[in-house]
Formats: structure tokens, sequence, C-alpha cells
């Protein structure tokens, strides 16, 4: 009995070392990933992006004003070439005007110089209307917002909001994106879309390879248990 | 025993979805936070225009650039309230901050985006900040008593704080 559970101890046993310390060192990266910056780099390889399919989820969208192009890629926003907004849902429009790009994305306003830098960015709580539609300029070159509950003539600078049972305006309309434009957008997105961390946590657990992975790294785990039971046994005969 | 460990089961991931349920989502909308304070008489927001001064300054709290170069905030003559974010782990942080006679009067977390370390938006936590004022180099004149697991969102809180009360006090000398 002894030398049965021996011999399959020492098998066992070297089965697991290379998985005990690949798990050790993915455990302690993680434990540690912030110090590390694990959570900020991103996966540039791109047959580890294709496995994790990552591509927006939408078809994108493009609006043009003066000669910039405001662009949505999946849940991120572009000034030209430069992402502005992480987590956006909608893209309405924009518009250009006293030297002020607008872009208007889900009941929010942000203004950015024409060279893209951030002058401000503009919610509900400095009085941007909800259910916001579409965004344009009057005859006047005045920024008009069209929302769920009516118009609106706006002054960004005063925050001056007044509502209109119908305005008419020039509203920004979708444009076609240039081909080069989505190409370099798309790199940029699937580029920052995975993180070492993500990729390392699901190393770790075996998820990387679907519920089978969980499964032999949960078979991992039961045969330490093993090896531990076993080792204390033998121990405790030998002794 | 099988019907033990089901049970042990049921409840952990009961208690796993009722904690996420909690954990992610606008606590308080901003707007409410503004009638709350101000009783339903918020005043017209007020602009801040960021100056190189105080980019350096805002830089050296909040440790990287505001990325905007100007800031509203409301002003009724008596206290000034901002809300202002800062990414925590992965995610902006909204947080509404009142100050009143260079102290922090109330402060609350609005809007939380991440999935860790939500437990700042407890007053246990956020009630450390009250009469917290600026001291030497614009740090907070006391300690702020962290979280475990909530380091990051407890950081990015206190540097709120301390601008907040820089942003005030730069008001204050215009």
């Amino acid at each position: 009995m002894f030398a049965i559970i021996h011999k399959w101890h020492k098998k066992f046993g070297v089965f697991s070392a290379l998985f005990v310390i690949f798990l050790v060192i993915s455990g302690i990266a993680l434990n540690h990933s912030e110090q590390l910056q694990l959570n900020n780099k991103f996966i540039q390889m791109q047959w580890l992006l294709e496995v994790y399919q990552i591509n927006p989820a939408s078809e994108p969208l493009s609006f043009e004003a003066d000669g910039i192009r405001v662009s949505q890629l999946g849940e991120r926003i572009y000034f030209d070439k430069r992402e502005i907004a992480k987590d956006a849902q909608q893209l309405i429009g924009i518009v250009s005007a006293n030297n002020i790009v607008t872009v208007a994305f889900d009941g929010q306003l942000l203004l950015l110089s024409k060279e893209g830098e951030t002058i401000e960015h503009l919610a509900g709580v400095e009085g941007v209307p909800a259910g916001m539609r579409e965004i344009g300029t009057d005859d006047q070159g005045d920024i008009v917002i069209k929302a769920a509950h009516g118009y609106y003539h706006v002054n960004l600078d005063a925050l001056e909001w007044k509502e209109y049972d119908h305005l008419d305006a020039d509203w920004s309309l979708v444009s076609t994106m240039p081909e080069e434009l989505n190409e370099n957008l798309l790199q940029q997105y699937r580029g920052s879309g995975l993180t070492i961390e993500r990729v390392l946590l699901d190393l770790h657990s075996g998820r990387i390879v679907g519920p089978w992975g969980v499964y032999f790294v949960d078979f991992i785990a039961l045969m330490l248990l093993l090896l531990s039971c076993t080792g204390v046994w033998m121990w405790w005969k030998r002794s | 025993m099988i019907k033990i460990i089901s049970s042990l089961v049921l409840a952990i991931y009961v208690i796993q979805m009722s904690t996420l349920s909690v954990a992610k989502g606008v606590y308080l909308e901003p707007e409410k936070f503004l009638q709350q304070v101000f009783e339903n008489k918020p005043p017209q927001p007020e602009k801040l225009w960021v100056t190189k001064a105080l980019k350096s300054d805002i830089n050296s709290i909040l440790g990287h650039d505001l990325n905007v170069v100007r800031l509203r905030y409301w002003d009724d003559g008596s206290k000034t309230v901002w809300i202002l974010e800062e990414i925590g782990r992965d995610k902006p942080i909204t947080v509404g901050l009142v100050v009143k006679e260079s102290k922090i009067e109330q402060l609350n977390v609005l809007i939380f985006r991440e999935s860790r370390g939500w437990e700042v938006k407890y007053p246990f936590f956020t009630d450390q900040f009250k009469q917290s004022t600026l001291g030497l180099d614009n740090q907070l004149d006391r300690n702020i008593d962290g979280i475990s697991g909530a380091t990051l969102s407890v950081n990015a809180l206190t540097k709120l704080a301390r601008l907040a009360l820089y942003l005030d006090s730069r008001v204050k000398n215009k």
C-alpha cells in the first residue's frame, strides 16, 4: 500500500510541479496587479486579440464639422485620432462654433478646442437636457439641441438653456469615415481593449480555454490537496 | 449533507449577488445632490479657469492633469459645491463636495463605476472628511483611515477632498 501511494505521489508531484510554478507566479503577479500596472498595460498580440474577439460591438459612427472629425467605435469616442471618451453609449453629433467643437453623447457635452484640448465637460448637473437626440446650429451659428422634452437654444459660456417647442437648425449628420481613419481607430481600439491583468486572470483560473480549462485547474487543485494528504500520511507512516 | 452544502452554496450566491447589486451605480444623481445642498434653490454655476499656476498645484494634488481648461462650481456666498471625478482603479468615481469656511462640510459619493472599493460610499468612511481643512503642502490636516480592499478608492476620495479645499481657497482669493 505504502509503495503504491509513494509511487503515485511522485508521479502526481512531478506532473503538478509545472502548474504549481505557474499558479504561484501568476498568483503573486495578480496580488500586486496595481503596483505592476497590469491593469493599465495592454496586449498587442493580434492572435490573442482575436481569441478574445476584441472588436467594436457596433458599426463605427462618424461626424464631421469644420474639417474636424469625431467618431465612435464601440464605447470609445475619438477626436480625429485621439481618444476623448471611454464609456460612451451613443455619439449624437458635433458642432463647431466660435472655435470650439462641441461633442454631444449620452446626455453630456464635451467642449474641445479645434486642436483637441478639452475645455470643459458638461452633464445634467450643468443643465444638459435629458434625452438628447440631436445637436446642430441655428442660422446665427448658435447651438441648438433637440431633446426628449423639447428644443433648447444654448449658450454654453453662460450655461443658459432656453426651451422651445420647436427650433429649426442645421443638424449634425452622420458622415462616412475615411477608410484610413477607420483602420487607424480600429487598431487603437483593439490595442487598448485587453489588459495583461485580464489575460493573467484567465490563465490563472483556466478560463482562457473555456469551462474545461476551469475544470482542469480544479483538477490540479484537487491533485495538490491529494499530494498534501499523501505526503502527510507517508511522513506519519515513516515516523 | 448534500442539503447543507447546497444551502451554503445558495447562501453564498445570494450574498454575492446582493453585494454586486449595491456595489456599482448611481447612489445620488448630481442634480439631486445640488438640490439637497441648496434646499431646492441651487445658484447658477460659476466658472473657474484652470490657469498655469492652478494646473501645477492640481497636478501635485492629483498626480496628473485635470485635463480640462475650466471647471464649474456652485457658490451661494456661504459655501461652495464641487462635483469632481477621479479614477480609483479603472473608472472615475463622481463625488459631490461641500466646502464651508475652508472646511469640508459634506462629502458624498454620487456615482461609483468600479467593481471594487464601493465601501467608500458609507458615512462611516465619508464622515472622516467632515471639518477637515488643508494643511501644509495642500495635505489634509488629518489622517483618513483606509478600508481594506478599497485603497485606491480611498486615495481617490482623499485627493478629491484636497482638490475641493484647494479650489475653494482659490475662488475665495480671486
